[in-house]
């Protein structure tokens, strides 16, 4: 016995305009839809505007400069970046930066695991862990006037970030806002 | 799991975005909105895939706007109030003689679009119809006068 298909009965649930037309109009309901539309384009703009303005990264608000009082070393970073999207982190070197001949940069290990640094120019010849980061050294008459860090945000969130020039104590701890 | 979360972010982006941009899809599209819907698909697809053009990225991306899509198609049925928020409702544009200029102005419809559906009717002038109205698809139904 085969199961019989399942109906319903025609009710006129459609409201009508003037008694004729099923049209189920709602005009009500429309100006509510325009209201937020209207917000809509609102929030659209404020986003273009935000990003031009670089709060998405890529702009003038995200770019950050910081200078050591001695001059010794130089940050330049984007403090809002983007998920997967190549930033640069670069930090230049004063004269009194170099100690026995010698320029080491001490950076945290999130510059590698959250930063996602890809690789660092020039680079250092060598490298060591140290004090949960890692110690990078320039010999002498080989050291750079700056170094980059060139990193690709691995997720997004919010990460912190240092970079120490041991023999000076210089130290910077920044926050980074990595968008999705 | 991004895929997923691009994906599914990206469908609900994308269909704000071609809601309040345009309520004349499919076979009303004009070249200047099939553009922007190209457009916009595009550069959604890049964000949902990412650097990762695998075929199981690819796939897992297909998958999650599939579900999505069906997931909304259920609740759309469901729930007529949801399916008013995603389609539209059907709206008056010509009430017996009279221009429903809210409408039109609200919708951005002008006189021309419904005169020519008028003409796809077989209609000679525009004191013929008796309603004009825009579907919830955006095309737009003639009622003639009896």
């Amino acid at each position: 016995m085969t199961t019989p298909a399942r109906t319903q009965s025609i009710d006129d649930s459609v409201p009508r305009d003037r008694n004729e037309l099923s049209v189920g109009e709602d005009l009500d309901f429309q100006r509510r839809w325009w209201r937020f539309e209207h917000a809509v384009w609102i929030v659209f703009t404020v986003i273009v505007a935000l990003d031009v303005a670089g709060v998405f990264g890529r702009g003038p608000v995200a770019k950050v400069h910081k200078s050591t009082p001695d001059g010794a070393m130089n940050l330049t970073y984007e403090q809002f970046q983007r998920f997967q999207t190549p930033s640069i982190i670069s930090i230049h070197f004063g004269p009194n930066a170099v100690r026995d001949g010698k320029l080491q940069l001490w950076v945290s290990q999130s510059v590698i695991t959250k930063a996602g640094n890809q690789r660092i120019i020039p680079e250092p010849a060598s490298s060591e862990l140290k004090d949960q980061g890692l110690l990078y050294t320039w010999p002498s008459g080989q050291h750079p006037d700056s170094a980059d860090f060139a990193v690709e945000p691995a997720s997004p969130g919010i990460y912190y970030f240092s970079v120490r020039l041991p023999a000076l104590g210089d130290e910077f701890t920044e926050r980074v806002v990595v968008w999705p | 799991m991004y895929t997923v979360i691009h994906a599914i972010v990206g469908y609900f982006f994308l269909l704000l975005t071609v809601r309040v941009l345009v309520r004349r899809p499919g076979a009303q599209l004009t070249p200047f909105e099939f553009v922007i819907i190209f457009l916009i698909g595009g550069v959604i697809i890049l964000a949902t895939v990412g650097n990762d053009h695998s075929e199981t990225n690819c796939t897992v991306a297909i998958i999650t706007i599939g579900l999505t899509h069906r997931l909304v198609s259920i609740m759309r049925s469901r729930y007529p109030r949801l399916s008013a928020w995603i389609d539209g409702i059907p709206l008056i544009l010509l009430r017996d003689g009279q221009w429903q200029l809210e409408q039109m102005e609200g919708l951005r419809v002008d006189r021309d679009d419904v005169i020519a559906a008028a003409r796809e009717k077989g209609l000679t002038s525009v004191r013929e119809v008796e309603y004009a109205v825009v579907e919830r698809n955006g095309s737009i139904s003639i009622v003639p006068r009896r």
